[in-house]
C-alpha cells in the first residue's frame, strides 16, 4: 500500500510542460508606461488608456488585501513581467492552418480539440495563449445568431460603445487590489454579446493556458447577455510546470438584463505546486455579476489547481425576481490553499440565492469557504439558501468557514448550513470490503460528495471534473 | 490612541489598588494603549460601533447611591449567598454574610492572594480581547471564588450588580475569578440590572473561570439593563480534563453592548455547554461573540443562540469554532437562529469553523427570518389574538432554550418579563406591520 502511495505521489502533474515559442515580452517592472505600453501594443483608444491610468493610481494608493486565510510570500510586483504575446502573432492568423504548428501541438497534449472540436463537441473555442487571443472560431455560426464572441482588445474596436458603457460597470476600477491592477494592465479576454431574445446556438468556451516564464496573466472578460438571452460559458484552465510562482489576477464582469440566464462554468487546474509546495499559481480572481429583473445568473465552479485560490464569484441581485446560484467544488492538495466563497447581495424583491459549496482538503493544504449573503431593505421576500460542507482527508490538512450573513428586511429567510468531517471509516471499510482499493474508494465518495455540484456543470465539463478530482487526490491517501 | 483609551488610562490612574495588583494592571495598561482603536475594518468589531463610548466620555468611577433603587429592581427569588454590587461597588450591608470559598480580592489573606497573583488575567487573551486589557488596567477589586477539590459549593453564588443614574458619564469596573478544584461544583449566577431610569454608565466585566479536572460549573449570565448603559463584557473559561460547564445568557437593553464568551478546550473529554438568547428592541445593540478552542483530543461542544431582533435594534452574533491539529475526535456543533420582528430591524451572524484535524464532526448553522405566516394563521383560526399568537410564537422561539434552564427560579423570574417584553411589542407590531 505504501509503496503504491509513494509511487502516485511521486507522479508529475500531468499537464506539466513547456512549449518554447518565442515570444514578444515586456521587460519586467510595472509603471506608468508599462500601461501606455500594453494600451498602445493593442493600438487602444485614448479614453481606454485614461481608463487603464485611473486604475493604475488608484492601485498604487491601495493597499493589498491579508484578510484571506492564505500565506505567501509578499509579491513583488515589478518583477513580473506585463506583457507578452506569442511572437507569430505579429502577423494575425486568419484561420487554424495558419496558425503557429507547436501552439497547435501544445494544445492537442492537453486534450483540446481545436481542430476537431467545431462538430465533435460543438462548442466555439476562443483560445487565449499568454495574453492574446489567438483563434477564433465559429465565429461565422455566432454571428449569424447575432452573438459577437470575440477576444476583447478585438471587441474594443469592433463596438466601442458597449465595452466604454459596460467595462467596469460591475466590478468598478477601484474594486479591490487585484481588481485594480487587472483593470491598469489587462491584457486580454473574451467579450461575449448576446442580443435581446437569442438563445446561444452553443456553448461558449475559453481555454487559458499561461506559457511565458515569469509573466502574469491579467484576463478580463465581460459578457452581456441583453434582456431574454441565455448563454452558457464554459472557461477551463491548464498550464504548464514551472518553479516561480506566477501571479494570475484576473477580472470576470457579467451583466444580465432584464430575463436573461448566463451560466458561466469554470474547470480550474493550474499549476498548484510540487508536493514540497514549491511554486504553483497565485491566482486572484474577481467575478462579479450582476442581475437585473427576472434575470439569473449561475456560477459552477471546479478548483482543483493553483497554489493560492482568492476568488469570490459574485452575484448582485438588483432587479427583482432575479436568481443567483453558485454551485462550487474546491480540492486542495500537498500545500494548496484556497480561500473561495461568493457574495449574494440581495437588492430586489423576491430574489433568489442558492450557495452549494464542497471543500475538500488533503495533505496539508487549507481550504476556506468565505461567504456572504446580504439581505438589503429592499430585498422584499427574499430568499437564500447555503450548504457548504467540507470533506478532511489527512490529520494535517484544514477546512474552514467563514460566512458572513446580514439582513436588513425582516420578510426575507436566510438559511445557512455547514459540517466538517472526514471520510468516514465505515464507507471506507464497506468500499473496500466490496473489493475495491482505497484510492478508488476515496475517489469514489469523493465524486458522490460532489454530486450535487458536478450536476450543474455541463456534459463534456462535468466528465473532466470527475478525472480531474481523481488526478488531483492521487497519493492523499495514505 | 482615541479619546476614550486616553480617558480610560487617566481613570485607571485615580485609582486607588493593592500593589500585588501592578504588574497586572501594567500590562493590561501596556496592551490597552497600544492597542489600535476598532473602526468598520477591525473585523472583531465590524458590526459593532464604538461611537457611544467616545460620545459621552467617562469623566469619573461610578460611585454607589443610595439605597433608593431597591424599590425599582426585582431580584431573582432564589436561596443563594448573594453579592450586591451598586455601580461596581461592593455592599456588606445588602449581601450575604460570605462562605470561607468567597472573597473579595481586598479581603484576600495571603493563600488566596496567591491564587489571585497566580490566575488572574491568565485565561483571558488580552491582546484579542480589548476591554479585557481595559479590566487588566482597571483591576483593583473583585471576587475570587474557589472551591477546594472534591467539594461543592452549598449554595449557588448569586452576583447583582445594579447601575443607577449619575450626574455625569461614569465607569464601573467589574472583575470575577473562580477557580475551581478537582471534581468540585458551583452554580453562580451573574446578573447586571439598571435601575429603571436614565443611564450614563460604562461597565466593563470580566469574569475568568478555571474549571479543574472533572469539576463542573453552571453559569449564569443575565443581562437585563437600560436603553441607555453601555455594557462591554467578557466571559473566558478554561476547561481541564473531563470538566463541564454549563452555560446560559441573556441579553435585553443597552444600546452598545458586547459579551465575548471565550472557552479554551485544555483537556481531554471536556465539554461545553453554551445556551444565548438575546432580544434587542428600540435602538438597542447586542454583539455576542464566542470563541471555543479545541485544543485537545475528545472534547465535545454544544452552542446554540437565538435572537428576536426588534423595533430599529441590531444584533450581532460571531460563533467561531476552532479545532487545532491535534484535537482529534472532538464533536462541535453550533446553532444560531434569528427573527426579525420589523422592517428596521439588523442582524449580522457569522458562525465560523476553522479546522486543522481531520478526525472530527463540526457542524454549525444560521437562519434569519420572520415569524411563520401559517403559524400566525393557524392561531389565529383557533381563536387566538393576532398580538397574542406572535407573543406565543416568539415565546416558543426561545423557550426551547429557557425550558433547559436548570435553576426553576431563574426562570420563573425570565418567563413573566419575557412575556411582557413580547406582549409590548407585538401591540406595536399589529399596528405597524402585521395588519
Amino acid at each position: 500500500m505504501s509503496q503504491q502511495v509513494e509511487n502516485l505521489i511521486k507522479k508529475d502533474y500531468a499537464a506539466g510542460f513547456h512549449s518554447a515559442i518565442e515570444s514578444d515580452t515586456l521587460p519586467p517592472g510595472l509603471n506608468e508606461d508599462t500601461v501606455r505600453f500594453i494600451s498602445a501594443k493593442k493600438g487602444e483608444p485614448e479614453w481606454l488608456l485614461e481608463w487603464r491610468l485611473k486604475a493604475f493610481r488608484a492601485w498604487q494608493e491601495m493597499e493589498e488585501p491579508t484578510w484571506a486565510h492564505v500565506h505567501y510570500p509578499e509579491i513583488d510586483f515589478q518583477s513580473i513581467s506585463y506583457f507578452s504575446s506569442p511572437k507569430s502573432m505579429a502577423d494575425k492568423p486568419k484561420s487554424l492552418s495558419e496558425v503557429d504548428p507547436e501552439l497547435i501541438a501544445t494544445y492537442e497534449k492537453l486534450g483540446i480539440p481545436l481542430h476537431e472540436q467545431e462538430m465533435l463537441a460543438g462548442v466555439a473555442v476562443d483560445a487565449v495563449f499568454d495574453s492574446v487571443s489567438v483563434v477564433t472560431t465559429f465565429r461565422a455560426k455566432l454571428e449569424e445568431a447575432g452573438v459577437i464572441f470575440c477576444p476583447i482588445s478585438e471587441a474594443v474596436h469592433r463596438c466601442p460603445e458597449l465595452i466604454q458603457k459596460y467595462l467596469g460597470s460591475v466590478v468598478p476600477q477601484k474594486d479591490n487590489y487585484y481588481a485594480a491592477l487587472n483593470s491598469a494592465v489587462f491584457s486580454d479576454g473574451s467579450f461575449v454579446y448576446i442580443p435581446k431574445g437569442v438563445r446561444c446556438p452553443m456553448e461558449l468556451s475559453t481555454y487559458f493556458r499561461i506559457n511565458e516564464m515569469n509573466t502574469g496573466q491579467f484576463e478580463r472578460t465581460l459578457i452581456i447577455a441583453d434582456e431574454g438571452s441565455h448563454v452558457s460559458y464554459l472557461e477551463g484552465c491548464t498550464a504548464p510546470m514551472r518553479d516561480e510562482n506566477q501571479l494570475h489576477a484576473a477580472v470576470v464582469e457579467l451583466v444580465a438584463m432584464d430575463g436573461a440566464t448566463i451560466k458561466y462554468s469554470t474547470v480550474q487546474n493550474w499549476y498548484p505546486g510540487d508536493a514540497e509546495g514549491k511554486g504553483g499559481i497565485y491566482n486572484f480572481v474577481t467575478k462579479r455579476g450582476l442581475c437585473h429583473a427576472n434575470a439569473k445568473i449561475s456560477w459552477t465552479q471546479v478548483e482543483t489547481g493553483s497554489a493560492i485560490t482568492w476568488k469570490y464569484p459574485s452575484c448582485i441581485l438588483k432587479g427583482d425576481n432575479s436568481v443567483g446560484e453558485f454551485y462550487s467544488v474546491a480540492l486542495t492538495n500537498n500545500f494548496q490553499q484556497a480561500d473561495t466563497g461568493t457574495k449574494m447581495i440581495h437588492l430586489g424583491k423576491n430574489t433568489r440565492s442558492t450557495i452549494i459549496a464542497k471543500g475538500i482538503s488533503a495533505g496539508r493544504s487549507n481550504s476556506a469557504y468565505r461567504g456572504l449573503v446580504r439581505m438589503n431593505p429592499g430585498a422584499e421576500g427574499a430568499r437564500n439558501f447555503t450548504q457548504c460542507d467540507s470533506l478532511l482527508i489527512g490529520d494535517r490538512c484544514g477546512a474552514h468557514t467563514f460566512p458572513y450573513i446580514e439582513s436588513k428586511n425582516p420578510s426575507a429567510v436566510v438559511e445557512h448550513e455547514a459540517t466538517t468531517s472526514k471520510v468516514s471509516d465505515d464507507q471506507m471499510f464497506l468500499c473496500q470490503q466490496r473489493g475495491l482499493d482505497a484510492e478508488k474508494a476515496i475517489s469514489m465518495i469523493v465524486n458522490g460528495f460532489c454530486r450535487e455540484v458536478f450536476k450543474e456543470l455541463p456534459m463534456e465539463f462535468a466528465v473532466e471534473a470527475g478525472k480531474l478530482l481523481e488526478v488531483s487526490l492521487e497519493g492523499s491517501v495514505g | 490612541m482615541s479619546d476614550f483609551q486616553n480617558v480610560a488610562l487617566q481613570l485607571a490612574e485615580s485609582q486607588r489598588s493593592p500593589d500585588w495588583l501592578q504588574s497586572l494592571r501594567e500590562r493590561g495598561a501596556l496592551s490597552w494603549s497600544s492597542a489600535k482603536w476598532p473602526t468598520r475594518k477591525t473585523e472583531l468589531w465590524k458590526n459593532t460601533p464604538l461611537q457611544p463610548l467616545a460620545h459621552d466620555l467617562p469623566s469619573r468611577w461610578a460611585a454607589p447611591t443610595a439605597v433608593e433603587w431597591q424599590r425599582d429592581i426585582e431580584q431573582i427569588d432564589i436561596d443563594a449567598t448573594q453579592l450586591v454590587f451598586v455601580n461596581g461597588q461592593f455592599m456588606v450591608e445588602l449581601s450575604s454574610e460570605l462562605p470561607v470559598e468567597i472573597v473579595r480580592f481586598a479581603d484576600a489573606d495571603a493563600a488566596q492572594r496567591e491564587v489571585i497573583e497566580q490566575k488572574l488575567g491568565t485565561v483571558v487573551d488580552a491582546e484579542r480581547h480589548l476591554f479585557a486589557a481595559l479590566s487588566n488596567a482597571w483591576a483593583a477589586d473583585g471576587i475570587l471564588i474557589q472551591v477546594p477539590r472534591n467539594q461543592a459549593l452549598n449554595k449557588p453564588v448569586y452576583l447583582l450588580n445594579v447601575s443607577t443614574p449619575e450626574a455625569e458619564p461614569a465607569v464601573s469596573n467589574q472583575r470575577v475569578l473562580m477557580v475551581l478544584g478537582e471534581g468540585s461544583q458551583a452554580e453562580l449566577i451573574e446578573h447586571y440590572v439598571s435601575a429603571d431610569s436614565k443611564q450614563n454608565g460604562f461597565v466593563n466585566s470580566l469574569t475568568e473561570v478555571i474549571v479543574g479536572e472533572n469539576a463542573q460549573v453552571q453559569h449564569y449570565r443575565i443581562n437585563l439593563e437600560q436603553e441607555d448603559l453601555l455594557h462591554m463584557g467578557g466571559v473566558h473559561v478554561n476547561l481541564h480534563r473531563n470538566a463541564r460547564f454549563h452555560g446560559f445568557t441573556l441579553a435585553q437593553g443597552s444600546r452598545l453592548k458586547r459579551i465575548d464568551y471565550q472557552v479554551n478546550h485544555r483537556g481531554e473529554g471536556a465539554h461545553l455547554e453554551l445556551h444565548g438568547v438575546y432580544l434587542p428592541r428600540n435602538r438597542q445593540l447586542i454583539d455576542y461573540h464566542t470563541n471555543v478552542e479545541h485544543c485537545v483530543p475528545h472534547c465535545t461542544t454544544n452552542e446554540v443562540f437565538r435572537g428576536i431582533i426588534g423595533d430599529s435594534a441590531k444584533a450581532v452574533f460571531n460563533g467561531r469554532i476552532h479545532i487545532h491539529p491535534q484535537a482529534q475526535k472532538t464533536l462541535a456543533e453550533l446553532s444560531n437562529k434569528n427573527l426579525l420582528t420589523s422592517p428596521t430591524a439588523e442582524i449580522y451572524t457569522k458562525p465560523e469553523l476553522e479546522i486543522y484535524a481531520d478526525d472530527v464532526r463540526c457542524a454549525h448553522g444560521a437562519t434569519i427570518s420572520q415569524l411563520n405566516e401559517t403559524s400566525l394563521f393557524y392561531l389565529q383560526s383557533r381563536g387566538i389574538e393576532r398580538a397574542e399568537a406572535i407573543s406565543m410564537l416568539s415565546f416558543g422561539f426561545i423557550n426551547e432554550l429557557l425550558t433547559q434552564v436548570p435553576e426553576q427560579a431563574i426562570q420563573d423570574y425570565l418567563r413573566p418579563r419575557l412575556t411582557t417584553l413580547f406582549g409590548q411589542g407585538s401591540e406595536l407590531l399589529g399596528q405597524l406591520d402585521y395588519e
